[in-house]
């Protein structure tokens, strides 16, 4: 039995991280209907920046999550600013392809800005090990995992009852109507790309904190990214929880499975799921009216 | 009359093809410069060990600059990105050897790479030492051009898992690989020990390539009761590994390899990382050797260089040092067929950083004598065991 909740609780820490940086493909993609191949290296890039700013700046960690947090919307409204806003109009595949070339200069610009060792971002806090009963937990892990039900939370409450969420909506749903009522869909574009790339990040700093930070890392867009299929791709919420169910499914696979099996369990799961659901398990089936 | 000039025309053919085509002028040669060119993976997590391979052939070619060059001539170094990518290895060599000229190479990226690049260095005939990754197709067969300084995976694993059997006999074993072939490199190393000293193995796993999280892999450890641990990851998997293993409160005696031996890991590794063992065959950077080599290097590289240099720099420097002396002994004017022919009398060259290195006749594996060395939490090192 402890064996198993000891799988379970570490399945939720990672699944937490998946989920972030699931929740951060979904926002853009809810948005503007582009699957965004370049969030694990933007999640990257702002791990990259929190360690900078705790090791040059402050290791406080007000300082720190209020650096990172600023440099992840500066980096979100830049790309969408210089990279996305060209391309709007343009077909999509062309546009997807922008992404996926964005994911390799930023993957590239970790060796010219830092460096190819592995670094610990170290900001006094999240290394910890709490004992509950006989099962070691790493406090950054306990954090994650509150911090994504503290988000699924917060972000239900914007979507749902502010104004700018339920203009990122009505974008979503149809964003020549939208226009017409007088909502810019191009700044709700940049403000997606912002808040996208602030969640997918704050994924990305919690797992420096847990593990480490290494020119690797944007392997965990890859981890995330079934996450956000199974969990739907238009669901935020959906993609959080998904990032759950992949991190449990993929410890218990490699805990009763075998070390070789926990890779693919994820995947394997959301064969299963979008055979039953294509639209993903929150995701909204898409009738089109001919 | 024209006997004798049909029976000089034939002289004079089978002294051209006697001398070949290294007595045309070899590329990559001019009266001022010899041109040596390299492909390391530059970007991506393996530049750890490419950035710091191309900083030890950097620091030997300042060296002998410094020096006045090789008899005259100043060394140029030609480094190509590969980015651990295969097909761009390939296209890398073929560019510094076709396009850029080159007159020898080093290097070359790791051990995949090498491998797949080895057609291409043997049809060209190139003069080339390889101190990356050392694995046994790269010399066996021996190929008349290619060199390499180093051990094999193959030998490293033994003897470090004989070290560890003999140091903890009748205890329980756990063991964790990659699914690649570094991985069953390790593990056909790991076996041949099982199968002679019959090693009692509870656990084996194997993870692919990539992964971060090793929470369930170290808890099934821990269920299988193992007391010694063969960590077969890299550099972030090791790191990952034993953080999981201070969590899960356990300490199984632990040996790591080479390509993970390098200091920052003790940093990330933190109290988890002390007292665990490591193989290697380059001097460890707390010893003698090791300081004064950081102290020669200093001068020679940047700062930025400088905090880049690891274990592979030491394995960069010597594969350089014994090129650069084998050229230098063909004297004012070195072909191709001279350098090889020289590399393969290189005897007992000391580098000050491993063992001393010889070639030989038919002997294109410098065969390195390995160490084991303990890792040491407070100081951040590395220290020699045996």
């Amino acid at each position: 039995m402890q064996y198993l909740i000891q799988l379970l609780i570490s399945g939720l820490a990672i699944g937490a991280i998946y989920g972030l940086i699931a929740m951060g493909f979904a926002v853009i993609y809810k948005s503007t209907g582009l699957v965004n191949f370049a969030q694990g290296e933007m999640t990257m890039i702002t791990a990259y920046i929190a360690w900078t700013i705790s090791t040059t700046v402050s290791g406080n960690v007000f300082v720190v999550a209020a650096g990172a947090i600023l440099a992840a919307v500066l980096l979100g409204l830049i790309i969408e600013r210089l990279v996305m806003r060209p391309m709007l109009g343009e077909p999509v595949f062309a546009t997807v392809m922008v992404t996926i070339g964005l994911a390799v200069i930023l993957r590239s610009a970790i060796n010219f800005i830092w460096d190819a060792y592995p670094h610990g971002l170290d900001i006094g806090m999240g290394r910890g090990i709490v004992h509950l009963g006989s099962i070691g937990v790493r406090t950054g892990q306990l954090a994650v995992i509150a911090t994504l039900l503290l988000l699924l939370a917060a972000i239900w409450a914007f979507f749902r009852y502010s104004k700018v969420g339920v203009a990122m909506r009505a974008v979503a749903a149809d964003d020549r109507t939208a226009l017409l009522m007088g909502i810019s869909a191009t700044r709700v574009h940049a403000l997606a790309w912002a808040a996208s790339s602030v969640i997918a990040g704050i994924g990305g700093v919690f797992f420096a904190l847990s593990y480490d930070l290494s020119p690797a890392m944007f392997q965990l867009g890859l981890k995330a990214f079934p996450a956000t299929i199974l969990g739907g791709l238009d669901a935020v919420l959906g993609s959080g929880i998904g990032g759950l169910l992949i991190g449990i499914t993929e410890n218990l696979a490699g805990g009763y499975l075998g070390s070789g099996m926990k890779e693919v369990a994820g995947f394997a799961m959301i064969i299963v799921v979008l055979m039953v659901r294509p639209f993903g398990i929150f995701g909204e089936r898409d009738i089109e009216r001919v | 009359m024209i006997r004798h000039l049909a029976a000089a025309s034939l002289l004079l053919t089978t002294a051209c093809l006697a001398i070949g085509p290294a007595a045309a002028a070899d590329p990559g040669i001019t009266d001022s410069e010899i041109l040596i060119g390299d492909v390391e993976p530059l970007t991506g997590p393996p530049a750890l060990l490419g950035v710091a391979a191309s900083i030890g052939h950097k620091i030997a070619i300042a060296e002998a600059n410094a020096a006045g060059g090789i008899n005259g001539r100043k060394i140029r170094y030609v480094l190509e990105d590969d980015g651990y990518v295969t097909a761009r290895t390939i296209q890398g060599v073929k560019k510094v050897i076709d396009v850029d000229k080159v007159f020898a190479m080093l290097g070359i990226s790791g051990s995949g790479q090498s491998i797949a690049v080895m057609p291409v260095l043997e049809k060209s005939g190139i003069p080339t030492v390889i101190d990356v990754a050392p694995v046994k197709f790269l010399w066996e067969p021996p190929r008349k051009n290619v060199f390499v300084v180093g051990q094999s995976y193959e030998e490293g694993i033994v003897h470090l898992v004989n070290f560890l059997a003999d140091k903890n006999p009748g205890r329980k074993w756990g063991l964790i690989t990659q699914d690649d072939d570094y991985g069953i490199t390790v593990r056909d190393g790991f076996d041949s020990v099982v199968k002679a000293k019959k090693l009692n193995v509870v656990y084996s796993g194997n993870y692919k390539k990539g992964q971060q999280d090793f929470s369930s892999d170290m808890l099934q450890l821990k269920e299988s009761g193992a007391e010694v641990f063969l960590a077969g990851g890299i550099i972030a998997e090791n790191i990952a590994m034993m953080k999981e293993l201070e969590k899960l409160s356990i300490k199984p005696v632990t040996g790591i390899f080479w390509p993970g031996r390098i200091e920052p890991v003790l940093k990330l590794m933190g109290p988890a990382g002390d007292g665990i063992y490591a193989v290697d065959y380059v001097e460890p950077f707390a010893g003698a050797a090791g300081k004064a080599f950081l102290e020669k290097a200093k001068p020679l590289v940047s700062e930025a260089e400088f905090k880049g240099i690891n274990r592979y720099t030491m394995t960069g420097y010597a594969a350089a040092k014994v090129l650069i002396a084998a050229i230098e002994r063909c004297g004012k004017q070195p072909t191709w067929a001279c350098t090889i022919s020289e590399l393969e009398k290189t005897k007992n060259v000391e580098t000050g950083v491993m063992a001393p290195i010889s070639f030989g006749p038919g002997v294109r594996f410098s065969n390195q004598k390995l160490q084991i060395m303990q890792a040491d939490a407070a100081t951040l090192s590395f220290k020699p065991v045996d």
